[in-house]
């Protein structure tokens, strides 16, 4: 059980993953926006942060930017969701300091949950 | 005494016959005179037209001022009698000076002649001509400082071409009278013809010139003409454009050079080795994406041959493809976004079903509520999607011209009423007022589904780019230009003046474009299109960003 930010701007799909990660037992919290995001992460500290980088107000890469100049909420495991398979996105996305990445549409939730699992088990074993 | 008398008679007779005889013998020469005369007139004519066909046959069509004359004084020494023949051409500063000897004279009598020319050419031209350069030749005879003979008789032939005095013929003799007048003025009308027929050719030359100039100049391709040495020989207005060469600092030399050429193309191509390329291997080259600071281009390079098949130099041609680049970046932009649009309910569909069939086989998501809400987000996105490709189709329909319309009499005040009340339960969610303002009845033809369609699309617009305040639909015949007109005011984000006019075009890019509110602004364009094809016109204002806007349609009554 963690607890875990979802930053989306599609209200479906954030929808679809809130379910997914609330059936899985963990505690969703939307965010639909950029500034909506930075502004949950510093309030709720989550575990996890599952981030898309195409969103208004500010850009996936911005917010992780932010995120990680910040001594509270540098720790933050995220997961980038994107639909941008391009190396140079992704590059900068893990440049940027995200812990993961994964292409929206190629992959089912079943993978998505995978991800969520691993990535949170690792940081576990960091900390 | 008739002796005497027979005398004085005879006396008389013979004087008779001696001034009858005196007197036929002088009619006689004067007949001759004129007779002689005339001929010697007509060997003059004869002799001065063999000249001018000799001299023209050589000059040819050649406007190249040095071999005109050239020509004209090689003719001129075959004719006369003379020691040297020469001619001065002047240019500037320089002078050009060329000498054939037929009899050695000395280095002086060279001299001399030189000053006479000059002399020649400050009379005419009626200013002090001192050249600071000479390009000096000698041929013929050698040189002999032992002939002391100076320049006894001379004439110098001014050769004008249009009206400009572009050299002097001078031949020379170290003989007293050598040169008649009659001689000299037969040549000057020679040499005067000659330069007439070479004005007249180089008038036409020039109107021919002209016009291709002016063609080559009104192409909006950037042209340029080299030769083998990469010489720049031609380069019409649009090469400086084209290029974004810097407009020169002075007036005075505005002419782009091949420097400027092969700097603006630095680092892009090599322009120089490209011709060479197209001359060594005698074909056209194509380069075809060279992208400058804000234009692309494509540039061709053609050899160019002679008459007689021999390589000369290269025409290249520069062609600004901006435009098409643009539009084909957004064609792509668009093709992009309609894939992301498209992919976005795709995953929520799919990973909602997905999360649904895993709680349906684990039996912990058998909560009624929630199946309800997972079914209800696959529904939306479901919608969303169907709505999105039916907008694809529509427009592809407009575009191919195959939009079939169903039109019948309508009450449209009916058709409003119905699409008011649809969204108002939207309207309600955003605490947004929705009302209509129309007459009673309002007949009208039109394809009722299509037109529902359109006034659909405004109104939910209308509430999606509104956070508060109303929105207003309202009807009303404008019976001046014969058409119902239907509005939809809301109090919305507004549209900014730059945005208004890309507003219902299908490659749009919005400005000022809020990634918040999503949609691929297709709607617009099928409403645009539906509207059109009812004879009718859709239109928007909007007083700027934030104050809201009106989109307006007409059909005709």
């Amino acid at each position: 059980m963690a607890k875990i930010l979802v930053a989306e701007d599609d209200k479906l799909i954030s929808a679809s993953l809130c379910d997914a990660l609330k059936s899985q037992g963990h505690e969703a919290t939307p965010a639909y926006d950029g500034e909506d995001a930075v502004a949950k992460a510093k309030e709720i500290k989550p575990d996890l942060l599952l981030l898309d980088i195409m969103m208004p107000k500010l850009d996936g890469i911005s917010v992780l930017w932010e995120l990680k100049s910040n001594p509270e909420t540098k720790g933050v495991a995220v997961i980038v969701l994107t639909n941008m398979g391009d190396m140079e996105t992704i590059s900068k996305i893990l440049e940027a300091g995200a812990t993961d990445y994964l292409l929206k549409s190629d992959q089912s939730i079943d993978e998505v949950m995978k991800k969520v699992r691993d990535v949170l088990s690792r940081d576990i074993k960091l900390s | 005494m008739i002796i005497n008398i027979l005398l004085v008679a005879d006396f008389i007779v013979l004087a008779i016959v001696m001034a009858w005889y005196i007197f036929r013998t002088l009619r006689e020469r004067a007949y001759l005179r004129t007779r002689l005369s005339q001929s010697m007139q007509l060997q003059q004519k004869v002799y001065q037209a063999q000249v001018l066909k000799e001299i023209s046959e050589r000059i040819g069509y050649s406007l190249d001022t040095t071999k005109v004359v050239e020509i004209i004084t090689n003719s001129l020494g075959n004719l006369l009698p003379y020691d040297t023949v020469s001619y001065m051409l002047i240019t500037d500063n320089s002078a050009v000076f060329k000498c054939h000897v037929e009899n050695s004279v000395s280095h002086e009598f060279i001299e001399e002649v030189k000053d006479k020319i000059l002399m020649a050419f400050s009379g005419i031209l009626n200013l002090d001509v001192k050249p600071s350069r000479f390009d000096e030749s000698v041929t013929g005879n050698l040189l002999d400082d032992n002939v002391r003979v100076g320049v006894k008789s001379y004439f110098n032939l001014p050769v004008f071409i249009g009206e400009k005095l572009v050299g002097v013929i001078n031949v020379a003799s170290g003989q007293f009278g050598r040169f008649g007048e009659n001689e000299a003025s037969i040549l000057y009308t020679i040499t005067n013809q000659a330069a007439l027929a070479v004005t007249r050719l180089q008038g036409v030359l020039r109107s021919e010139r002209g016009k291709l100039k002016a063609v080559i100049d009104s192409i909006t391709d950037g042209i340029i003409s080299v030769d083998l040495s990469h010489q720049l020989l031609v380069a019409n207005p649009s090469v400086r454009e084209i290029l974004e060469i810097a407009p020169a600092k002075s007036s005075e030399v505005s002419d782009i050079t091949m420097f400027d050429i092969v700097d603006a193309l630095a680092g892009k191509t090599d322009l120089r080795t490209k011709i060479d390329q197209a001359l060594a291997e005698d074909k056209r080259i194509f380069v075809p994406d060279v992208v400058l600071k804000n234009r692309a281009l494509e540039i061709n390079i053609t050899p160019v041959k002679n008459e007689i098949g021999e390589k000369v130099g290269a025409n290249v041609v520069f062609h600004d493809i901006t435009t098409e680049k643009s539009l084909e970046k957004l064609r792509q932009e668009f093709t992009a976004m309609m894939v992301h649009e498209l992919r976005a309910p795709l995953t929520a569909v799919r990973w909602s079903s997905e999360s649904m069939l895993k709680n349906l086989a684990q039996a912990t998501g058998s909560e009624p509520g929630k199946v309800k809400d997972t079914l209800v987000t696959i529904e939306t996105a479901s919608n969303n999607m169907l709505e999105l490709v039916n907008d694809l189709l529509d427009v592809a329909k407009i575009e191919a011209g195959k939009f079939e319309l169903n039109s019948q009499e309508y009450d449209l005040a009916e058709v409003a009423k119905q699409q008011v009340e649809v969204f108002k339960p939207q309207a309600e969610v955003k605490h947004l007022a929705l009302s209509l303002s129309s007459p009673e009845k309002l007949k009208a033809k039109f394809d009722r589904i299509r037109v529902s369609q359109v006034l659909g699309n405004l109104i939910s617009n209308a509430i999606k780019y509104s956070d508060s305040g109303e929105i207003v639909v309202s009807l009303l015949v404008d019976e001046a230009n014969k058409r119902v007109v239907v509005g939809v005011k809301d109090t919305g984000i507004g549209i900014s003046r730059e945005d208004l006019p890309v507003l219902f075009s299908k490659f749009k890019q919005l400005k000022s474009g809020d990634r918040s509110k999503k949609g691929t602004g297709l709607g617009l364009v099928v409403s645009k299109g539906i509207i059109e094809s009812h004879g009718g016109q859709i239109w928007v204002e909007s007083p700027g960003e934030n104050l809201g806007s009106t989109f307006y349609f007409s059909l005709p009554n």
